[in-house]
């Protein structure tokens, strides 16, 4: 019984801290000193480095999404509406959401990883010593740089998916190229941009948070950073998926659509 | 100018430190001896606020800090040198950059300034030749020469808190951070050294404490720490007599 209160107390507290961590590592943005250097540093981790990953899955995503819609809808006669089912299915869920996973999976874990060998070094003591707060100096442009480089990876592999499923519907199961960019064009309304657009913010904001606070409260050597890497990974998928069902939720009743 | 009155710490349910006072002065050359996992480093990182203490206080001259904030800390911090063990560079910066780190933050030194302190701070250790290597690229020595020029870029401590300065390193190099040590020490500044190599702190310190079970054991100087007859402190001993003699 004392071993459930102590873990339900531990497990309070450390909500409290990831509430805290969450919180003081956006208001960073405001307050200074701003380490500009530190965040297009870790812009440049985060963008350029995913860059490439992004785009071939977002390429493979597409062109199968394509291939399954193209195989089952012409069964029922209904091939031209590939481009429209696949264009709201990558704008509004796919995209964000694998775009996400992605992310999490490299970026995030390379924070994890990065801060809890900097806590077990004795780095992030240092920094405090010489008066350098690590909110500021190693979260808040983490948090930036994932707020800035998800959206934007996402519009990307959105695009890529979007000419994967194209090739697939042009030339595999020879669709009229101009009818399928024109179901995109037509599924390119503010409510599907919009909620295609509000998730990479969500879900780059949890992912940097998570993988900050999990780096941050490493402990026990080697075993400690492996056990922070994949709980970093874990809990962040976790916190996608979760927060992609809210979102996907609320964003339905906010902009109108009928379930 | 430190002062522990009655500090309890524990990591979880281990407990690290039990209801320990003692006071150093600034000019004092102190080593805490003790075996691993006894609270040595726990009582550095309690004095410079990194951690807070279950209970009891902890007093920097006369002013209690187990209740300040971090901000209020800063002002607490730079009155102490800190260097950890194995040094704590940040492994992503360069020997220079480690070095222009406290200098970028604490001065409103230009690029030309910061370049001719940091030049000047290794050259005093001998490290000049390194400005441009990755940490990873240095020998265990050579870290903590570059942590200790660190620790004393931008200002002039009062007090340097050594971890485990000589651990892990050969005798070679052990005996140039103790030259260093005692060398900074001379030119003003008291210290206290936590380690468990009685053999540098024979060489170091002036007065000796010894933690055993979270409380200290002992607290004299070597004459009184030489001729005690606890049988921790006897199996310590032990040590110098085999470095002495072989």
């Amino acid at each position: 019984m004392q071993t459930l209160e102590k873990k339900i107390i531990e497990f309070v507290s450390d909500l409290q801290d990831f509430y805290l961590l969450s919180f003081h590592g956006l208001m960073g943005v405001v307050r200074r000193p701003f380490y500009f250097k530190d965040m297009i540093e870790q812009m440049d981790y985060a963008g350029s480095g995913s860059f490439f990953i992004i785009l071939l899955i977002s390429l493979f995503i597409g062109m199968a999404l394509s291939l399954q819609l193209s195989a089952e809808l012409s069964r029922l006669g209904m091939k031209m509406y590939t481009g429209k089912i696949v264009g709201i299915s990558i704008i509004r869920e796919i995209g964000p959401v694998l775009t996400a996973m992605v992310f999490a999976g490299r970026v995030g874990s390379g924070i994890a990883s990065e801060l809890g060998s900097m806590v077990l070094g004795h780095q992030v003591d240092t920094f405090r010593v010489f008066g350098v707060d690590p909110m500021k100096k190693l979260v808040t442009p983490r948090i930036l740089s994932a707020l800035i480089m998800l959206p934007v990876l996402t519009i990307i592999g959105d695009c890529v998916s979007l000419f994967g499923a194209y090739y697939i519907a042009v030339f595999v199961s020879h669709q009229s190229g101009t009818f399928f960019w024109s179901s995109i064009r037509d599924i390119m309304i503010y409510e599907n941009v919009l909620a295609g657009s509000i998730k990479p913010f969500i879900f780059g904001y949890l992912i940097a948070c998570i993988s900050c606070y999990m780096g941050l409260s490493t402990k026990g050597g080697a075993i400690g950073l492996r056990r922070t890497t994949t709980r970093a990974v874990v809990a962040s998928f976790i916190a996608i998926i979760v927060a992609d069902f809210i979102l996907t939720r609320v964003l339905l009743y906010v902009l109108g659509f009928s379930v | 100018m430190i002062e522990f009155d009655r500090v309890s710490f524990s990591y979880g349910n281990r407990f690290v430190l039990n209801d320990l006072s003692f006071a150093v002065h600034e000019d004092e050359r102190v080593a805490i001896l003790g075996g691993s996992g006894d609270g040595k480093t726990t009582i550095l990182k309690l004095i410079i606020g990194l951690l807070r203490p279950d209970s009891g206080k902890v007093l920097i001259d006369g002013e209690d800090i187990t209740e300040k904030t971090e901000d209020e800390l800063r002002d607490i911090r730079i009155k102490f040198s800190m260097v950890f063990q194995d040094g704590a560079l940040f492994d992503s910066l360069s020997v220079k950059e480690n070095v222009a780190f406290p200098l970028r933050e604490y001065t409103g030194m230009s690029e030309e300034e910061i370049d001719q302190k940091v030049r000047e701070l290794l050259r005093r250790v001998g490290l000049e030749e390194a400005i441009g290597h990755m940490p990873e690229e240095l020998s265990g020595g050579m870290h903590r020469r570059v942590a200790i020029m660190r620790s004393m870029a931008a200002f002039q401590p009062k007090m340097f808190l050594y971890d485990e300065a000589t651990t892990g390193l050969d005798p070679v190099s052990a005996d140039v951070i103790c030259k260093l040590i005692l060398d900074i020490s001379e030119q003003g500044g008291g210290f206290i050294i936590v380690t468990h190599k009685i053999f540098d702190a024979f060489r170091l310190a002036n007065r000796f404490m010894f933690l055993k079970g979270g409380r200290i054991i002992f607290d004299g100087d070597r004459e009184t720490l030489l001729g005690s007859t606890i049988p921790e402190i006897r199996i310590f001993l032990g040590e110098l007599s085999i470095n002495c003699n072989g």
